[in-house]
């Protein structure tokens, strides 16, 4: 078995950055995450290993313009990669509306050594078409890194999903073929456009952070097995479909369990589990 | 007299059995107090404090039979989004087991000595890890 990567985690509450009531006040409130506490290392590895987990993708997150703050910083990722450079993997955040966020990215790559881009259009209130984003596609292109977008509905405060319905993403994965990006939460609620897109697009990957009903089993078995078939992803989108639990919002051990048990191949499930995200990652 | 100590503890595993019986001790010595009731408590709804032989046949026949009462995949009420924490619940077992065991146990406090039968052990039980834990031991002084 590859090792197993969680394309989608929010770091927000890791102890190492989040050590004050003050800051874990305003990120419960930021995040819409109202009763999390915050999470020691040793609680971290400890959730990683019941879970079968063996690297995290780290997103922060830039509202700069819209909200005048950044949830969680690219230094602060690059400060917990630091600390666990065999587990965690680390990702950049622009707001595509700074005037320097060009700059900002390039930092991120260069100086910061982070691996790819959180962009999250509902919430940093922009269409994936617009020339602010462009720019940033083309840095991201420039560094051979990947682009994880937020897709579908947000439970986070003061989100807005019409920017980011999959079909606003079409016309970057057509006019960027090589630019990889992943719509996170397989676009929930529109999976089937999602799965479409993939479909077409084989720079298109997705993942699988979507728990918004019921328990992790019975979700999965909805969406994969019902909303779609599940010969779709066992066939057809076997190489785009990633592990992501959107930890702390979802529940990683028992999403890494429900995937295990759902039906798909053993093979596709490597891919999905872990080697599909090492592709995704360049 | 009363005393109280909180004790935190990084439990491992999905659903864990540990022995806290020398740390209730311990924090008995620590309390100097010689005759009273002693109460340990979990602060949690997803834990549990059991008191039952230290035996790796029984903790098995006691994980099985919790499993075969309160299985994995029944459809529980409480596995959806809560939107008072912004998050899913998706440990209606937890909450289940945690009924069964409780949250508590007591023990009399005699010479500065818990009166504890032979094969007594306590355990901290976890049903939704892992998870950072506190549970208490309190102590009411007789005298």
């Amino acid at each position: 078995m590859t090792q197993v990567i969680d394309i989608h985690t929010h770091p927000a509450f890791f102890e190492p950055i989040c050590s004050t009531p003050e800051k874990l006040e305003q990120r419960q409130l930021a995040m819409g995450l109202y009763k999390a506490g915050s999470s020691a290392i040793r609680h971290i590895h400890n959730q990683m290993n019941c879970a079968g987990i063996d690297r995290l993708v780290l997103l922060p997150l830039d509202l700069t313009t819209q909200e005048g703050l950044e949830v969680v910083s690219n230094e602060e990722i690059k400060q917990l990669v630091e600390l666990e450079p065999e587990r965690f993997i680390g990702f950049a955040s622009v707001d595509p509306f700074r005037g320097d966020a060009v700059e900002i990215l390039e930092r991120a790559f260069n100086e910061l050594g982070l691996a790819g881009l959180k962009l999250h259009p509902a919430r940093q209130k922009f269409y994936p078409g617009c020339a602010e984003a462009r720019q940033l596609y083309k840095v991201c292109l420039k560094y051979n890194k990947p682009i994880l977008f937020h897709s579908g509905i947000s439970l986070e405060p003061n989100t807005d999903s019409r920017y980011a319905t999959p079909f606003q993403f079409e016309e970057i994965a057509l006019d960027y073929p090589k630019l990889r990006i992943c719509l996170g939460h397989f676009g929930f609620p529109w999976v089937r456009e999602t799965a479409a897109l993939l479909l077409k697009f084989p720079n298109v990957y997705a993942d699988t952070g979507l728990l918004y009903f019921d328990s992790a089993y019975e979700f999965y078995d909805q969406i994969f097995k019902k909303e779609l078939n599940l010969t779709w992803i066992d066939r057809s989108l076997r190489h785009q479909v990633m592990f992501g639990s959107n930890n702390p919002r979802f529940e990683q051990i028992r999403m890494v369990d429900a995937l295990r048990k759902i039906g798909l191949r053993e093979s596709s499930l490597e891919l999905i589990l872990g080697q599909n995200a090492l592709e995704f990652l360049g | 007299m009363f005393f109280i100590k909180s004790i935190q503890l990084f439990t491992e595993k999905y659903n864990q059995f540990i022995v806290i019986t020398e740390q209730v001790r311990e924090a008995v010595a620590e309390s100097g107090i010689q005759d009273g009731l002693v109460a340990i408590t979990s602060n949690h709804t997803t834990t549990g404090i059991m008191v039952n032989e230290a035996l790796e046949c029984l903790e098995s026949d006691i994980d099985d039979a919790l499993q075969r009462l309160i299985p994995e995949d029944h459809p529980y009420a409480h596995a959806r989004i809560l939107r008072s924490y912004g998050s899913t619940a998706g440990n209606p077992t937890g909450h289940l087991k945690s009924l069964l065991t409780g949250y508590h146990c007591l023990f009399p406090l005699h010479d500065g000595e818990l009166v504890m039968g032979e094969a007594q052990e306590i355990y901290f039980m976890e049903y939704d890890g892992p998870a950072k834990r506190t549970y208490n031991v309190t102590i009411l002084s007789g005298s």
